[in-house]
């Protein structure tokens, strides 16, 4: 099996913008529409929320929380409004609005890719895709920390796929790629007169991945096709508690469960889905109480080949982006790529 | 080009138009959908039944879409939250349905061949629905073979129907009770016991299963003594699901959601499947 | 459709879940249109024969509360389990790990004769419980969910996923990660992650989550700095006879 080939750094040449020009253009943008981009919460944690204030937009994180998927698939989300009286229900609004998102890395806009390929497939859902028309993403370079191994995915940092406009960060400024022609209105409708590009080569400073896996990319879904019965699964189960973090943390992760609850009043209700992870006891339990995922390891193996060959299979591309927050958010300290590792190295002793 | 989306989970309100007990736990409703819009359904096929409140869940259709269109029954068995309150349902109630779903018995595997129905339990209610099929075609398929297997006699469902079907010279008829009560005259043992008597024309029957999960393995492995190839065989399986639609996850097994490739797979597809059986 | 006829009754506890409920406020109020309340002695003096459902808060840990309960038993169509105390023996259940007589000297004194006691056990031990609302005290979200259904005539819906799951949901920082302890990776949900959600760390109040891995639970705390001993004694905390494999009716 060949993956697809992603593409890197495609743009129509930079401008540049210092720090102040740069907070002029968020306040622009925040005009435009609503804007979204990271912001601190608690002592060193990063959320991705509507920007109020230009101060207060970070770009220079790790991180977030919870990845961008919590825009287009909510937590929370009501399905229905029910009344028992009338035994009626309606839909709540769906209303598309134009939003940006600002200075969110390469891995997010991949993961939303593969998010778009599981809601249009079969039975394209309105609740996603409806959220998902008139969005803007502007992409960010990152420093990678000890968690991301995107390039391990086939991801590097400048894959700007998807992205208007790709902002590299200099010392005394900002590098803004142009890497379509809506990032280009966007810096015409800024400056409010004919943008001169440039397109000499600039060279930022390289970034090094410190997280690798061992095989190439390419090679996973071969190694994914030898290590269902191996003996690493068991060995991961035997630190993970189960908690469902790497579930509902990865933004690749879509599954839900749905939920009546009714008001006080016992008249009035509503059906609502609820973010749902397949580590989680009672994720394939039956009508009959029988348990087909019962134990740990099973639970952990289904995860992983969900993100490296369930998925794969018929889209063509790994559902796992790197982003390093299964293992960063991890409670038991359970890295991903040790488990992708170890099958390697298993793989290999026994061909 | 425009991808055209979907409300993928707003029901219809449909109404029960009548309401059978069969057993203590199993009832059959018979839903007409509103507008009197046709389900248009395949045998083996399900939908998503809601009560607001009460939740949704998977029900089988039990009935062949070949002699009624307007209406369809759903043999419902009281295990939880929300079958507990459908039981309490009396004709003239609505349900909310979504559906139908899943892929259903495909009639050209059957079409020309002996069939082979062995059904466990509640599993009779989905492969009731293939049994109708095939009976109201009567010409298109050869020998009809029923195997049914309750736990006790108090727990047969469709007296009425296997009263017709023993009747029937073209349909046979065979069944058996894991526990016996004072009043039962017929077979004693669990249902793989009334395979291996069966004379079959191994390379030109196709067998349907449907059971509790347990029953699975242990039928395969009776047929395959038979020399049943495997891709004769045909089972259907059960899974939690909570969209239908192949959204939510809850259902996949493998590689493989219940809700979209299923229920009905093949036995050599079930083989692949290491979480399946 | 009449109205439930609603009971409350406690056992060896602080009567704190049902203090909690009167502080319910607007809630309170639509609460009391949906059932009867006929025995609440902490609210009034009446009494009642019969009952829809009673709940029960405390854990069962003398003679006479094991005859007390046996009598509510028989005179309420559902009963329910109010509280960690109630639901595992909670805090109290931490005297079951030491020698009785030890105990009761402490407690009692020279009077120790004079007042017989049991290891603190669940209302479960003693009598069939129809549902449970965890947590010490019990989650209010919770404890309306279930009384909201059981009104409505469905059966409750309750997690047996982590609080973890909750927290994530709620995008809140993780307290493990602030080189806190917390104990929510195990511990079941259906509180909103209350504590993590204002900055202090899961004390596990509502008991752990039903397949708990106990050997990677501690490995986990051991990896946050914890010794073996302090993890062990926490996840004991309130969840004793949960955690001690000696204590049987822990187990379901």
């Amino acid at each position: 099996m060949h993956l697809k080939n992603p593409l890197t750094l495609q743009n129509k040449g930079y401008v540049f913008f210092d720090s102040e020009t740069m907070k002029t253009f968020i306040s622009f943008l925040m005009n435009q529409a609503e804007l979204i981009a990271a912001h601190k919460k608690g002592e060193s944690s990063y959320v991705f929320r509507a920007a109020e204030n230009v101060d207060e937009v970070i770009l220079d994180y790790p991180r977030t929380i919870q990845p961008l998927k919590k825009f287009f698939l909510p937590p929370r989300e009501t399905l229905l409004n029910f009344n028992l009286e009338e035994n009626d229900f309606d839909v709540p609004d769906m209303e598309t609005k134009k939003r940006i998102f600002f200075g969110v890395h390469s891995y997010e806009l991949q993961a939303i890719h593969i998010l778009d390929y599981n809601f249009k497939r079969g039975n394209p859902e309105s609740n996603y895709l409806k959220k998902r028309e008139e969005s803007l993403f502007i992409g960010i370079s990152y420093t990678p920390d000890e968690y991301h191994f995107g390039k391990s995915v086939g991801l590097e940092i400048e894959k700007t796929e998807g992205m208007c406009l790709y902002i590299e960060p200099m010392e005394a400024g900002y590098y803004m790629f142009v890497v379509d022609d809506n990032g280009l209105k966007l810096l015409t409708e800024f400056s409010s007169e004919t943008v001169a590009l440039k397109t000499e080569t600039i060279k930022p400073q390289p970034k090094e991945f410190q997280k690798k896996i061992k095989y190439h990319y390419n090679r996973l879904p071969q190694v994914f096709d030898k290590v269902y019965d191996s003996s690493v699964w068991k060995k991961v189960s035997e630190k993970c508690v189960g908690c469902g973090t790497c579930n509902l943390l990865c933004p690749t992760c879509y599954c839900f469960d749905v939920r009546d609850e009714i008001e006080l009043d016992t008249i009035n209700g509503k059906r609502e889905r609820f973010w749902d992870g397949c580590m989680l006891n009672t994720f394939a339990e039956a009508a009959g109480g029988e348990n087909f995922r019962d134990k740990l390891h099973n639970r952990t193996r289904h995860r992983l080949f969900r993100k490296f060959k369930y998925i794969t299979e018929h889209s063509g591309e790994l559902s796992c982006v790197g982003c390093g927050r299964c293992t960063s958010f991890c409670p038991a300290n359970i890295s991903i790529i040790d488990i992708i590792n170890n099958l390697i190295e298993e793989v290999s002793l026994n061909s | 080009m425009e991808l055209q989306t979907k409300d993928l989970y707003n029901p219809s309100m449909a109404d029960i138009v009548a309401v059978e007990e069969l057993t203590e736990t199993e009832k059959r409703f018979e839903i007409q959908l509103p507008g009197d819009t046709a389900l248009k359904h395949k045998p083996g096929q399900f939908v998503e039944v809601s009560i607001f409140g009460f939740g949704e869940a998977p029900i089988s259709i039990c009935s062949s879409p070949t002699k009624r269109s307007t209406t369809f029954d759903l043999t419902i068995r009281k295990t939880g939250r929300l079958t507990d309150k459908i039981h309490l349902l009396t004709a003239g109630s609505k349900v909310g349905i979504r559906g139908p779903f899943g892929n259903g018995f495909n009639a050209s595997d059957f079409e020309g061949k002996d069939i082979l129905f062995i059904a466990g339990g509640i599993g009779l209610a989905p492969l009731k629905s293939m049994i109708d099929y095939t009976i109201d075609k009567r010409d298109d398929f050869k020998r009809i073979i029923i195997v049914y297997g309750t736990k006790k006699p108090s727990e047969i469902l469709f007296p009425s129907e296997i009263k017709k079907w023993q009747e029937r010279d073209d349909v046979e008829f065979y069944m058996t009770v894991d526990h016996a009560d004072a009043d039962w005259k017929g077979n004693v043992g669990v249902i793989t016991t009334l395979i291996p008597p069966l004379k079959l024309d191994e390379e030109n029957t196709v067998a349907a299963v449907v059971g509790p999960p347990v029953m699975y393995k242990f039928t395969a492995m009776a047929l395959k003594a038979k020399r049943l190839p495997d891709k004769n065989i045909f089972m259907s399986l059960e899974r939690r699901m909570k969209c239908g639609v192949g959204k939510c996850g809850h259902c996949q097994i493998n590689n493989s959601y219940v809700c979209q490739d299923g229920p009905v797979y093949n036995y050599l597809r079930v083989k692949e499947l290491e979480e399946a059986i | 459709m009449s109205k439930p006829k609603v009971a409350f009754f406690d056992f060896t506890s602080c009567e704190g879940c049902q203090l909690n409920k009167l502080n319910f406020e607007n809630d309170l109020l639509d609460m009391l249109k949906l059932v009867d309340i006929v025995e609440f002695r902490e609210a009034m003096d009446d009494t009642a024969d019969e009952y829809d459902i009673a709940f029960i808060e405390g854990s069962i840990s003398s003679p006479t509360c094991v005859e007390r309960i046996h009598d509510i038993r028989r005179r309420t169509k559902i009963l329910v389990a109010l509280g960690q105390c109630a639901v595992s023996g909670g805090i109290n259940a931490m005297k079951n790990d030491q020698p009785s007589d030890w105990v009761r000297e402490e407690v009692y004194g020279d009077d120790k004769y004079l007042f017989p006691s049991l290891p603190a056990m669940p209302v479960r031990a003693v009598v069939k419980v129809d549902y449970e609302v965890r947590g010490c005290p019990m989650s209010a979200p919770e404890y309306l969910h279930v009384l909201k259904s059981l009104v409505l005539g469905r059966k409750p819906e309750i997690f047996d996923h982590a609080v973890c799951v909750e927290c994530k949901l709620k995008e809140n920082e993780c307290v493990l990660d602030k080189g806190m302890f917390c104990l929510g990776p195990v511990t079941r949900a259906g509180c909103d992650a209350l504590c993590p959600s204002f900055g202090q760390y899961c004390t596990g109040c509502r008991g752990p989550v039903s397949n708990i891995n106990k050997n990677g639970t501690i490995e986990m705390l051991k990896a946050h700095g914890f010794s073996v001993t302090e993890a062990m004694k926490r996840m004991k905390l309130f969840n004793t006879n949960d955690m001690e494999k000696s204590i049987s009716w822990g187990n379901r």
